[in-house]
């Protein structure tokens, strides 16, 4: 079933608890060209195809305004929808209905490749788990989003800079296959940022993690808000909640 | 969840098993249906109307040139005499040939109609008496004419033309000149009455061509002009005995049954034959009886006016002697002779100008020709002219015919000798003609039908190639009288009596040449060689007359046991297909050779066209010599029949190992596909406390429910077809089936990666495009990448296999009557097993680009999401296609390359190229599909 509510909460500037705040209503807004993530009344339905099956609403009028350097947290139970928003965020599937708007431009308005060339520049995705290419080492999969611009020889330092960022500086040459979950993800994470990212898009970080790995990601991603990069992050760890500068939680 | 259940879920173990199942039918449909449809049209269709061709000489070789009757001889009646008597002989037919017999057509004319109307005194008794058909003497119409009162002066140019088919000769052209104009009705007193006689118009000269031509005369319908005579036609005489031919040929025989009633050898005296017609004139005969033809000792003589004109003219110019006799004949009806009479006709001045062109009518020998017997072949009419003659209705006008005994020699034509040349690499047969003697003709008769001397400045002789053989006897025998007994048309006998006319000495025809190349090699249209009288040693016509053994030996000279039969034909007693048949004909045959006689086993023989390069065909005016070009004419190839059941059997047995090939294949696919997916579950399992022994168990239920399916299938479909063959496949797919199986369990037991890890960084290529991804990620999973490879490849191998089969099917129906016909009878499984093969290789793709499915749309993703574009992911796509069909290629190459040369070797090169284009294809395809 469709779980309608969406609840935000927001916190900005200070680290104690501010009320929640009951969900906005639809308004479309002017774009705002200084904001780099921007959803509006976004509903993600799936299903209600050819094969008759009632379609399932996931996400009803969601919206969010995510500011440089601010960190969102998605909180919700398993199934709420909060890889769905991630991946609505970073223009990989479309909402049902709702606008996405990238520093103020629309989605709706760019084709496939102009979508592509702008998530590189703006986003960065961290998949659940930090799904890495097998058979490429820690760093040829930091450098891989430099790729299309051609640009691997001169981000190569980059790379080694940000694999020495997330704790990884010795295991740089290590194959996916030989790195533990936290490794992969911090590898993942590094890999967003290579192209000077502007809002990182991560999707669980901490999830099947220890504790004390779950914190260095934490860390890390907190410290990336400090160089203005926005953090839209799907979670339900409670340090993580904790430290963002907002939330929604999904019921 | 049982086993059955399992097997179901587990999409991969029934697919394989489905796969192999359609294996073993398709097994059943190449032993079954295929292999019977070969048998039975090879056997039904290599048994002709006879068996064993008996000569007395050794035949050249396996391919054996269609002969007609060549007049060596060589075998006595003795000995034919002594191969009826065999117990395994049916009928034993033998045939000879007589002569070439050459005579000069009747003279030519050009009638100009000048009907002067009804005239009692010309018209005759016939109108008086109302003969059959005549008009009543108030109905003739007025007069009429084409010429003028008044004469006008006319030049006449003759000429014949003939022709091949491939170049055409003027055999000569001679003009004439002279006045002519409309006759008169003169009526003259003279003792007793009133005398009406036709008288030209003043001034006429007539026209007069040089001897034997007799000038011009006027009659009540017409102005005939004697035209010059047309070149001699030579046409060729064999002997048959009537009664075994007929038995031979069957109901198609039937026009020799005449024959069989013609006088012994001691009635055929020419002289009294002839005296007997012409007591039969003395004595008074009716016009129904000359219709129909007097009756010669029961037999209704049709044709016998020629031999009363032959008989007087040999009697006047003392040709006729006490030994001549009258031969029996079946002739020929129609000719296939390409020979051209024209006359043009023109209107000059007195100074010889061109005043008025009036026309050029022409006339060809045609399908009323008849041999010995054509009355008129060319008598052409004046333009604007009717023939009015018909008002007289029969008035006992006889086919005069030939008035000119005809000259019978043994200078045979003999088809040209042969050498050898290279084989074809469609295994074509090549040879070159061997360019026998030239001979002169187109010659005028030294005297002509009254005796008088023939103007020999009239004619230019012409040189012809021919291959023939003079086999005269020394004895000069005496001149021979045509005696027609009936006719028989060509075609409808090739026709009924099938091969038995293309074999080997087997009828009354030889076998067309077509011309394919011309003497510099170029193709050109194929065109059929004409008999003409030009140039005709390579394609003569049909026999012109079929006789009896007394006539071989009248008009020869030879006793009648002489050694004089080229060749029998004998069709053994034993019944049944060719194969049923083949050792009672074959020790016929053994019995035959023991009487020092060369038996050829002719059954399970076929045509085929051999390409025979024809030099010194032809001679300009200086006499050099010019190539005719390449010809194709149908030979007779022995052990045919076998040498089609051993290929196309072959075909299908490759076809048939190459079909389980893929199948082993495709399951060796599935079952790595079977094995990645229950990895995860086998070691679940394991963790839930499962002993290996209990993992294995679990496996081989699932493999043992399609096994069982597979041994029902197989038991079912080996005793539907009743084939070991079949038998055997069966069990092979199942020992395939237990192996994988085996194959599975054993994989199971242990958690192993199969994708291997790049040990050394430094000897990578660095990832910075595309390309270098697309390499990376298929040098990680290289037992993915090389599986993909060869499924690619056997894919392109059966494409290639296809083609080649496609090419090899219309060449094999091209090859000869046989192979065409058992070609047909298995093209349609053997391309449905070609197409399987495709189809297997095809599936095998699916199956082994699902290896890596998984991983293949989990990496896009990645890709996607760090901001690569379509066109970058789809170049990732096309770059691992590519670099796998690079891999793919020389396998799919050379597979094809390699099952072309076990299917059709000729074509192996255009297997080769369709495999690698299938390979090529593949790649934009798959890059298209994986999205």
């Amino acid at each position: 079933m469709t779980n309608p509510t969406n609840v935000q909460r927001s916190r900005r500037g200070g680290s104690g608890e501010v009320p929640l705040q009951t969900r906005a209503n639809t308004i479309v807004k002017e774009a705002d060209h200084a904001t780099p993530l921007e959803l509006s009344d976004i509903t993600i339905r799936y299903g209600g195809g050819k094969g008759g099956a009632e379609a399932v609403s996931v996400v009803e009028g969601f919206d969010l305004t995510l500011h440089a350097g601010e960190m969102h947290c998605v909180a919700g139970r398993s199934g709420s929808g909060k890889t769905s928003i991630l991946t609505v965020g970073a223009g990989l599937t479309l909402p049902t209905s709702g606008r996405v708007f990238w520093e103020g431009d629309s989605l709706e308005s760019m084709g496939d490749d102009e979508i592509a060339d702008r998530r590189r520049a703006l986003i960065g995705y961290v998949d659940q788990g930090g799904a890495l290419i097998d058979g490429m080492s820690a760093l040829e999969n930091v450098l891989l989003p430099a790729v299309p611009d051609g640009e691997v020889d001169q981000r190569r330092d980059m790379a080694k800079d940000l694999l020495d960022l997330v704790g990884l500086g010795r295991r740089m040459r290590h194959r996916p296959a030989q790195l533990s979950g936290g490794e992969r993800q911090r590898v993942a994470i590094a890999r967003a940022l290579i192209l000077g990212t502007r809002v990182l898009v991560v999707d669980e970080p901490t999830a099947s993690l220890d504790r004390a790995s779950a914190n260095r990601i934490i860390s890390i991603l907190k410290d990336t808000t400090s160089d203005g990069i926005a953090v839209l992050v799907a979670s339900h760890d409670h340090e993580l909640v904790r430290l963002s500068d907002s939330l929604t939680e999904l019921i | 969840m049982n086993a059955v259940q399992r097997f179901i879920r587990s999409k991969v173990l029934l697919l394989t098993a489905a796969i192999l199942i359609a294996a073993m039918c398709l097994s059943v449909l190449v032993q079954s249906q295929s292999q019977a449809a070969l048998n039975r049209t090879v056997d039904e269709n290599s048994r002709g109307l006879y068996d064993v061709l008996v000569q007395a000489k050794a035949p050249s070789g396996a391919l054996l040139q269609p002969e007609i009757a060549n007049g060596t001889g060589g075998i006595s009646f003795e000995q034919l005499d002594s191969i009826r008597k065999l117990s395994g002989t049916s009928v034993a037919a033998p045939i000879s040939l007589v002569s070439r017999v050459t005579q000069n057509l009747e003279s030519p004319r050009l009638d100009a109609m000048d009907y002067l109307g009804y005239n009692a005194g010309l018209a005759g008794t016939a109108t008086a008496d109302q003969a059959a058909g005549a008009t009543a003497p108030d109905k003739w119409p007025a007069a009429e004419s084409v010429l003028s009162d008044e004469t006008k002066k006319y030049r006449l140019t003759a000429s014949a033309v003939s022709s091949d088919g491939v170049s055409e000769q003027t055999l000569f052209k001679s003009t004439a000149e002279g006045s002519l104009g409309k006759a008169k009705l003169v009526e003259e007193k003279a003792a007793g009455g009133n005398s009406i006689r036709i008288a030209a118009p003043e001034g006429e000269t007539g026209i007069k061509f040089p001897a034997p031509a007799g000038g011009s005369e006027h009659n009540l319908f017409n102005l005939s002009v004697s035209l010059p005579l047309a070149p001699e036609v030579t046409e060729s005489v064999v002997a048959v005995d009537p009664a075994a031919e007929r038995a031979l040929l069957g109901s198609s025989g039937d026009f020799l049954a005449p024959l069989e009633k013609a006088p012994p050898a001691d009635a055929r005296d020419a002289g009294a034959i002839g005296r007997y017609f012409e007591g039969l004139f003395t004595n008074g005969i009716g016009l129904d009886q000359l219709e129909e033809g007097p009756d010669f000792l029961g037999v209704k003589l049709k044709y016998w006016a020629p031999l009363m004109t032959q008989y007087q003219q040999a009697k006047r110019t003392g040709q006729l002697t006490a030994d001549s006799q009258a031969i029996p004949l079946i002739v020929r009806s129609g000719t296939s002779l390409d020979l051209k009479y024209n006359v043009k006709i023109e209107e000059i001045d007195d100074a010889g100008k061109v005043v008025k062109d009036v026309g050029t009518v022409s006339r060809s020998l045609d399908k009323d020709y008849l041999p010995f017997v054509s009355k008129d072949p060319f008598v052409l009419s004046w333009p604007g002219s009717t023939d009015h003659s018909s008002l007289l209705g029969s008035t006992g006008n006889f086919n005069q015919g030939l008035y000119t005994p005809a000259t019978w020699s043994t200078d045979f034509a003999a088809a040209p000798k042969y050498t050898d040349g290279e084989a074809a690499a469609n295994g074509a047969v090549e040879k070159t003609a061997v360019p026998g003697e030239w001979v002169t003709i187109n010659r005028l008769p030294e005297k002509s039908a009254n005796g008088t001397p023939v103007d020999q400045t009239q004619r230019e002789p012409v040189d012809e190639r021919s291959y023939r053989e003079n086999l005269a006897t020394g004895e000069q025998v005496a001149a021979p009288l045509a005696m027609v007994y009936g006719t028989f048309d060509p075609a409808a006998v090739a026709e009924a009596a099938g091969d038995v006319n293309k074999l080997p000495l087997g009828g009354y025809d030889p076998t067309p040449f077509t011309l394919v190349k011309d003497a510099e090699g170029k193709d050109v249209p194929a065109t059929e060689l004409e008999p003409s009288l030009s140039a005709t040693g390579l394609a003569s016509q049909s026999a012109g007359a079929i006789t009896d053994y007394y006539g071989l030996a009248a008009a020869r000279g030879y006793t009648d046991n002489a050694d004089v039969i080229d060749a029998i034909r004998v069709r053994a007693k034993a019944p049944g297909s060719w194969k049923e048949a083949q050792p009672e004909v074959e020790e016929l045959a053994n019995e035959i050779r023991a009487m020092g006689l060369e038996a050829t086993i002719v059954a399970g023989s076929a045509r085929e066209d051999a390409s025979i390069f024809v030099p010194g065909y032809s001679k300009d005016d200086a006499g050099k010599e010019s190539a005719l070009g390449t010809v194709q004419q149908s030979w007779v190839r022995q052990n045919a029949a076998e040498a089609v059941t051993g290929s196309l059997s072959g075909t299908n047995i490759t076809l048939l190992f190459l079909t389980l090939c893929g199948a082993a294949l495709l399951t060796g696919a599935s079952t790595v596909s079977y094995i990645r997916k229950r990895r995860s579950e086998a070691g679940t399992l394991r963790a839930m406390g499962w002993t290996q022994r209990r993992i294995r168990s679990w496996v081989l239920e699932e493999f043992g429910v399609g096994a069982v399916l597979l041994a029902v299938a197989g038991i079912v479909l080996s005793l539907l077809s009743w084939s070991l063959a079949t038998a055997l496949v069966c069990v092979a797919v199942l020992v395939l089936y237990a192996g994988a199986a085996l194959f599975a369990a054993q994989q199971l037991r242990h958690r192993d990666v199969i994708d291997q890890e790049p040990q050394h960084d430094e000897r990578l290529i660095p990832v910075d495009s595309p390309l270098t991804f697309a390499n990376r990620q298929l040098g990680t999973n290289k037992f993915n990448t090389l599986s993909l490879a060869v499924a690619v490849g056997v894919f392109g191998a059966a494409v290639g296999g296809l083609i080649a089969l496609l090419i090899d099917i219309p060449r094999a129906a091209g090859a000869s009557a046989l192979s065409g016909l058992a070609a047909a009878s298995v093209a349609l499984p053997s391309i449905l097993l070609a197409l399987a093969g495709v189809v297997v290789g095809l599936v095998l793709t699916l199956v082994t680009g699902r290896f890596e499915l998984n991983a293949k749309r989990q990496y896009l993703g990645i890709l996607e999401a760090m901001g690569w574009n379509p066109d970058m992911l789809r170049q990732v796509r096309l770059f691992e296609n590519a670099l796998v069909g690079t891999v793919a290629l020389p396998l799919g190459v050379l597979g094809a390359l390699g099952i072309g040369l076990l299917l059709a070797p000729y074509a192996a090169l255009w297997a080769g190229v369709a495999g690698l284009v299938a390979v090529l294809c593949w790649i934009p395809i798959a890059t298209k599909v994986v999205q």
